[in-house]
């Protein structure tokens, strides 16, 4: 089939600002959004440049802005995508982080604030001969935010953060989440007091662009309600 | 932290945290639950006021001799139920008018990136709802005219 891209292009070392420029491929109907940037890419402007690896959905490297939707460009079709997009699919960079060039953009205020709710287990007890060990139930209480794999499709999503950068953001609070809820870990209380802070929790307004957004399915704005719930009890349950 | 079984499903742990509330800032956490029963208050309110006015009254009968009867404001004595309107438009006022600054504090916090702006911003709408706290709450107790009194 004939698919028209509309991809919004930027090189800081030649461009003022960013202009949209546009390509004609033939593809099959179920190839997906990243095999026609491949295309264009290996056969008509090798300049177009974005981040990928696993092409799965699993790495979560290729998030975009997909005709004005947050998606990884590995898990959508292209003639999907053209119905959507009545023509010619837009792709542009994620929305709130400093784009570097094209599609990639700067990371790091992103992994910041994922850093700053500790997302790692804390727990100074003996683990005992083997492992700590935990209940299904108990387990399967934070089940949903294991499956984060910070493509930053929430948090580039969310209008908050695009107002203000400052604030933490979805995917901080999703990892936040995660081990508020672990009952193996002991840091709940430092997790909840970063989130408590004037740029952490409070600033979601319960939009929902970023449960929309998640590629994996996340129930992100559940997830958050969960944690304001927390830290307005005290009760983590 | 402490740790206890949830009574409805005795297999999920509910740990409790402690010290509460744990954080060095508790502002945002207060002025969010003020917004949710602020908010959960004024609908009652609006939709209690507008069926009042809008359909029991009706919109071509309201006078302002009505209001000032409901409100105890001719000069005679004032009633229980006069003061329970005005104790009514008052809780009214003020939830609708602090619901409405932190409305305003909330993204002016996250459109003015420069604190200067940002505070003057808060100064200027502060004073202003103060302002009009106070004049609404004149009108509710000496009338729309106090000073022709």
């Amino acid at each position: 089939m004939n698919v028209r891209l509309k991809i919004k292009r930027f090189n800081p070392e030649t461009d003022k600002k960013p202009y949209w420029k546009e390509y004609e491929l033939d593809m099959e109907p179920k190839d997906r959004v990243l095999d026609a940037l491949h295309e264009v890419k290996w056969t008509q402007d090798g300049t177009l440049s974005l981040r990928r690896s696993c092409a799965h959905g699993v790495c979560g490297s290729d998030a975009m802005r997909i005709n004005g939707r947050n998606r990884l460009a590995c898990k959508v079709f292209v003639d999907d995508e053209m119905k959507t997009g009545k023509g010619a699919i837009m792709i542009e960079p994620i929305l709130g982080l400093p784009v570097i060039k094209d599609m990639i953009v700067d990371m790091e205020p992103f992994m910041a604030h994922y850093r700053a709710v500790m997302p790692f287990l804390v727990n100074d007890t003996e683990p005992g001969p083997r492992e700590r060990l935990q209940s299904p139930q108990d387990r399967e209480r934070f089940d949903d935010t294991t499956k984060c794999i910070l493509c930053a499709c929430c948090t580039t999503s969310c209008p908050s953060f695009w107002a203000r950068g400052e604030y933490v953001g979805p995917a901080a609070i999703v990892q936040a989440h995660r081990f508020i809820f672990d009952t193996r870990d002991q840091a709940a209380e430092e997790r909840l007091a970063v989130l408590n802070e004037p740029d952490g929790i409070w600033r979601c307004r319960t939009v929902f662009n970023c449960t929309e957004a998640c590629p994996r399915g996340i129930q992100v704005t559940k997830a958050i309600g969960e944690v304001k719930e927390a830290l307005r009890t005290g009760v983590i349950a | 932290m402490t740790t206890s079984t949830h009574p409805a499903n005795a297999a999920t742990t509910v740990r409790r945290v402690k010290p509460f509330p744990v954080a060095r800032n508790n502002f945002e956490r207060a002025l969010w639950i003020f917004m949710r029963y602020s908010g959960l208050a004024l609908v009652f309110f609006a939709i209690s006021h507008f069926g009042l006015q809008h359909l029991l009254v009706g919109t071509h009968n309201l006078k302002v001799a009505d209001t000032e009867l409901r409100w105890g404001l001719t000069g005679q004595p004032v009633t229980v139920e006069q003061i329970a309107w005005r104790a009514y438009y008052l809780v009214l006022l003020i939830l609708a008018m602090g619901h409405g600054l932190n409305g305003f504090r909330q993204v002016a916090y996250d459109y003015l990136h420069a604190r200067g702006i940002y505070r003057g911003a808060l100064l200027v709408a502060g004073a202003l709802i103060v302002f009009l706290t106070i004049l609404g709450a004149v009108a509710l107790f000496m009338g729309a005219s106090p000073l022709k009194r």
